[in-house]
């Protein structure tokens, strides 16, 4: 009988403990991804600048647009589609100074392994050929 | 504190919270969400069409519209899209008389559509026109059962061509339906299917403010006799046909 129940609280054991590593296990998945993504050497995909003749400033400082763009872009939909608020900023107006999507979209979001939608709707063209096998 | 008095407390203590967290939730089912100090508050477009000038073979409207909107056309009814459309309706009781009548949607005052979409993606502006936020559809086409003008379409297929490289397209999956232009009316002008119609001098179709007193279509609709679709639905539909 209490051989029995022993054996009966083990087994409890066990299976709770392989329920919490199956529960944990996305949250270490995720840990040893950032560790190595870190680990990494960042590639140099900062480079598409306007020339500087047209380069004066854009909606807000380089390093705002480089990180922080996607709460922008989120804010300004928001306002433009809810609230009628058509401002001067806009996802389409990026392309008047960048030109080339390939630099100055993809290849970032492909190092940072980030998949966007903008552009099935939003219209940015790649110009050249060999851009176009990379993706959006 | 016994054990009855602590569940009685608590209990109340949960519903009231719950309640309180709640009841913001169901009160703003099918509500616009836009801000009460958007530039658009105080108008309510509106469209009167005159089916007296409209003649059945012309097309301007349904083209423009096609053009301005990247509405998808691929010669297949089962995918193709119409924001505007031409349909032919005949009095059941006296079958010989025919009439060429325009379809859109109707931006309704109470629009089914809106109060059904479950995240909010279809809704009304402060100024009256029903538009779709393509970000958030899901594509669960409720909003399509909903319309009683059966005014919705559903991209099963993403259109092939671009025309207008001002104006976005829809991916594949969402509903759309037509939205007044509201990226011109917000610029100024005037929905492109009116822009066109008023370019080949035919005049059909009217645009403006209908709380504007002054404004043509509140002095046609105030002095014409006109109709909107199924009146008794209480939908309170924006567009007005004239000899319908």
């Amino acid at each position: 009988m209490k051989l029995s129940t022993a054996l009966r609280g083990k087994k409890l054991g066990g299976v709770v403990t392989v329920l919490i590593v199956i529960m944990l296990l996305p949250f270490g998945f995720s840990a040893a991804r950032f560790g190595l993504a870190r680990g990494a050497e960042m590639p140099d995909v900062f480079l598409e600048m306007p020339p500087p003749e047209q380069f004066n400033r854009c909606v807000e400082d380089t390093d705002y647009m480089r990180f922080r763009h996607m709460d922008l872009l989120k804010r300004i939909r928001e306002e433009f589609i809810r609230d009628g608020n058509r401002g001067n900023v806009s996802l389409t107006k990026c392309r008047d100074c960048h030109t080339s999507r390939e630099r100055f979209c993809t290849r970032c979001h492909e190092a940072a392994s980030v998949v966007l939608d903008c552009f099935g709707c939003h219209y940015y063209p790649e110009p050249d050929s060999e851009s176009q096998q990379l993706g959006s | 504190m016994d054990r009855r008095e602590f569940l009685k407390k608590g209990g109340a203590v949960l519903a009231g919270t719950s309640g309180a967290l709640g009841l913001p939730l169901l009160t703003s089912c099918g509500v616009n969400t836009a801000s009460e100090d958007s530039p658009l508050a105080g108008r309510k477009w509106g469209m009167v069409i005159d089916l007296s000038k409209c003649q059945s073979d012309c097309t301007a409207c349904l083209d423009a519209c096609r053009h301005e909107n990247n509405v998808a056309f691929h010669n297949d009814k089962r995918w193709d899209i119409h924001w505007i459309r031409k349909v032919n309706i005949r009095n059941q009781e006296s079958e010989d008389i025919e009439k060429s009548v325009l379809l859109l949607c109707n931006h309704c005052e109470n629009p089914p559509c809106a109060q059904v979409c479950p995240v909010q993606a279809t809704y009304k502006r402060e100024d009256g026109i029903v538009v779709v936020d393509h970000h958030r559809c899901i594509g669960c086409r409720y909003c399509m059962i909903a319309c009683p003008y059966n005014a919705r379409f559903f991209n099963y297929k993403e259109n092939e061509e671009w025309p207008n490289t001002d104006f976005p397209k829809r991916s594949h999956g969402v509903a759309e339906s037509c939205n007044f232009c509201a990226h011109l009316v917000d610029q100024g002008r005037r929905p492109a299917c009116v822009e066109a119609c008023e370019a080949i001098d035919i005049r059909a179709l009217h645009f403006g403010d209908l709380n504007d007193p002054e404004s043509e279509v509140s002095e046609i609709v105030a002095s014409a006799p006109v109709k909107r679709i199924r009146d008794d639905w209480g939908t309170e539909p924006k567009v007005y046909y004239l000899g319908l």
